[in-house]
């Protein structure tokens, strides 16, 4: 007898649950019980009254499913459409892996006095600034010096490439939400999921479509994880362009091919390059948790510390991973400042 | 710039046109049509009368000055010369041809090519430099940077900002930015020409050097002007032609002195009544007219002389009478007498607001 027996034999299913048996496997629960010899004995207690939960109405009619038949299901069906959508993606994102392998294998094989200039150049490009050259030379040498430049450059290939990516498909997302209002109303759910799913289920779904081996499994969950704020911030900063300056430009009689990249992106990009930024950040955190899917770099040097507790190996590593984040909070922050000083409203 | 109206062609035409905001307006509009009162129909039917059955025609070389209080549907009205607004009814003539029929390209042309518009809060592109915004409309249409920077170097010589081409717009003064506005307007060549209160945003100083600055670009340009403005004194001062809005209809319109003279409506005269007459009242309007051969030795006035100038000459002395001449040729004559009673304040109206306000 169990709690709920009532509600199948009250709606006439009795045949229906007495004809599915007992397919489900026997749990724990109902083992002990049936080795104590106490089931069905005692009368109705309230206070014990189970939640008429899936397992709940198993009890009373095996042929009601159980929970654990759903994440079971979940997973079949998602084990059955696999295939399927692998087909599609494999060719399509194989690029990623290729962009991904360039550039490790870029950074890696050139050596440390090229590409540490270049990274300073890059630097002063957008900074304009001798300090912060200064201060970035100084960070990524000292990371040399305790031999972590590898890894370093390697969190750092993968960060640019990922951004880039980021980059290349955020900005022109952004502007269709600011156009389209129907656009905007699909996309933000997109948005909210993608930004409050925990960074680790990223990796579930992506483990199951594409080999562990393969790049562009960690590629895929950063670009997901990253592309979010420059996608936003577009948006909101093509929106929040002054209206009377866009009426200007309708009345001496631009296109809107015009007034978009001569007045709306010029005007929006403070924010998009805040947004930028952001999406830099957020690479950099989950290149390290990709490390769980064999993305190398500083990530795997943590992840090292955590299984083989090795303590100084971990903390070395993360802080090199807060200076890399310094580093590249500064630079992107000064070149937002520069942009902001040249077009102050 | 006195001419006779009828004269000239006729550059805009807005006839019967209606503008209701709201969710569905052409329904609105039977209301408005049925004579619904503005307050009646945004209560009992939730939409707004933006402009209700105007019907001007604007002048080439004229400025027309349509003026009205806040709300009045002025800044509605002109944009719908451009269509920045569409119209719910009716329709916008410019030289002839019908607007509200153009299609996109069509418009576009018009934009670029026949119209120019100052606006309000100068609206200039922030990112660029001045000399960039001045010849914003010539980079729309696509013209070289060798040919269009000369023309803005032209146009902020003649606004009075030589020198300032390399700054960009936040750099300057609210009253040289919207020089840069205006030479920005002049630079497209554009015969015609909408200005948006374009001096409202100004101290008052600087306002009166700007209106100084258009009327002697006009001269020269003697473009076609439709200015926007909350203000009599400047609609007096720029109007060959003035319109006098209130709740989206035309209360009154005709030449300026006319108006003045001979306010025919509550709203204009509460409008009228606090003004410097002495300043924007012209010779031409309070003389006696005679060719009757006057003695040689009396001063003489030109018929557009405003009365304060007149004051001034007659050096306070009441019997004085003067002879107006326009071009050597007696039209007139105009004792001090005639010219105190023109002077005679209209009092506020009983019916108006301003006594309302002070009951």
């Amino acid at each position: 007898m169990a709690t709920y027996d009532w509600v199948f034999s009250g709606l006439g299913l009795d045949r229906w649950c007495d004809a599915g048996g007992s397919s489900a496997p026997t749990s724990l629960a109902d083992l002990s019980a049936q080795t104590r010899g106490t089931e069905g004995t005692e009368g109705f207690d309230p206070w014990e009254l189970p939640f008429p939960s899936m397992d709940a109405l198993n009890d009373a009619c095996p042929a009601f499913p159980q929970s654990r038949q759903l994440t079971r299901g979940l997973e079949q069906g998602f084990l059955d459409v696999k295939d399927a959508m692998s087909v599609v993606l494999d060719p399509i994102t194989q690029p990623l892996s290729w962009a991904l392998e360039g550039a490790l294998y870029a950074i890696l094989n050139t050596p440390w006095w090229i590409v540490i200039p270049i990274l300073l150049l890059i630097t002063w490009a957008v900074s304009k600034s001798w300090k912060l050259v200064s201060f970035v030379a100084l960070c990524i040498m000292g990371l040399a010096f305790i031999d972590h430049y590898d890894y370093a450059m390697q969190t750092l290939a993968i960060i640019f490439v990922c951004a880039f990516i980021c980059v290349l498909f955020g900005v022109p997302i952004g502007i269709a939400m600011s156009r389209s209002d129907t656009m905007r109303n699909a996309t933000i759910p997109i948005l909210d999921m993608l930004q409050t799913l925990p960074p680790f289920v990223y990796l579930i779904p992506l483990i199951f479509l594409f080999s562990v081996t393969e790049p562009k499994l960690y590629g895929i969950a950063i670009i997901l994880y990253a592309i979010v704020p420059v996608i936003r911030l577009t948006d909101l900063g093509i929106r929040m362009v002054d209206k009377h300056v866009i009426e200007a430009a309708e009345a001496f009689g631009m296109t809107d091919r015009q007034k978009l990249f001569g007045v709306q992106i010029p005007l929006a990009l403070p924010n998009i390059m805040a947004g930028v930024n952001q999406t830099i950040m957020m690479s950099l955190a989950m290149v390290v948790i990709a490390s769980l899917v064999s993305a190398p770099g500083l990530g795997v040097l943590v992840l090292r510390g955590i299984r083989n507790l090795e303590l100084g190996v971990g903390l070395v590593a993360g802080l090199g991973i807060v200076l890399l984040a310094v580093i590249l909070d500064r630079v992107t922050k000064a070149s937002l400042a520069r942009i902001n000083t040249t077009q102050k409203t | 710039m006195v001419g006779d109206r009828d004269d000239k062609t006729t550059a805009i035409q807005i006839r019967n046109l209606y503008k209701v905001f709201g969710e569905d307006p052409v329904n609105a509009l039977e209301h408005v049509k049925q004579g619904v009162s503005k307050s009646d129909l945004l209560q009992h039917h939730g939409h707004v009368i933006g402009l209700n059955d105007i019907n001007v025609n604007v002048k080439e070389g004229d400025i027309t000055v349509m003026m009205g209080l806040s709300g009045s549907g002025k800044s509605t009205l002109i944009r719908h010369l451009n269509r920045l607004i569409d119209p719910t009814a009716g329709e916008i003539l410019v030289n002839g041809e019908d607007i509200l029929a153009y299609n996109e390209n069509a418009l576009r042309r018009l934009r670029r090519h026949r119209m120019s518009m100052v606006f309000q809060n100068f609206a200039l592109l922030p990112h660029r430099t001045v000399r960039q915004n001045v010849a914003l409309a010539l980079v729309v249409r696509g013209e070289p940077r060798s040919e269009y920077e000369d023309q803005a170097e032209y146009w902020l010589d003649r606004v009075g900002l030589k020198g300032n081409g390399h700054q960009y717009p936040n750099e300057l003064s609210g009253g040289m930015q919207q020089r840069v506005g205006l030479a920005r307007a002049l630079a497209s060549n554009a015969p015609i020409m909408l200005m948006d209160e374009a001096f409202s945003a100004l101290d008052p100083l600087i306002r009166t050097d700007m209106q100084d600055l258009l009327l002697e670009l006009q001269a020269e340009l003697s473009k076609t002007v439709v200015f926007i403005s909350h203000d009599l004194d400047e609609a007096l001062r720029l109007a060959d032609h003035l319109v006098i809005l209130k709740d989206g209809y035309v209360v009154q319109q005709g030449e300026p002195q006319t108006i003045l003279m001979d306010p025919q409506d509550d709203y204009i005269v509460d409008f009228v009544s606090d003004i410097n007459r002495a300043r924007v009242l012209r010779v031409r309007s309070v003389m006696r007219r005679t060719n009757e051969p006057q003695p040689d030795d009396m001063p003489e006035i030109g018929p557009e002389d405003n009365l304060e100038h007149v004051i001034a000459v007659s050096h306070g002395d009441l019997g004085q009478t003067f002879v107006v001449r326009d071009q050597g040729r007696q039209i007139g004559v105009l004792d001090m007498q005639d010219l105190m009673r023109a002077l005679v304040p209209t009092s506020a109206s009983e019916g108006g607001m301003r006594h309302r306000a002070s009951a």
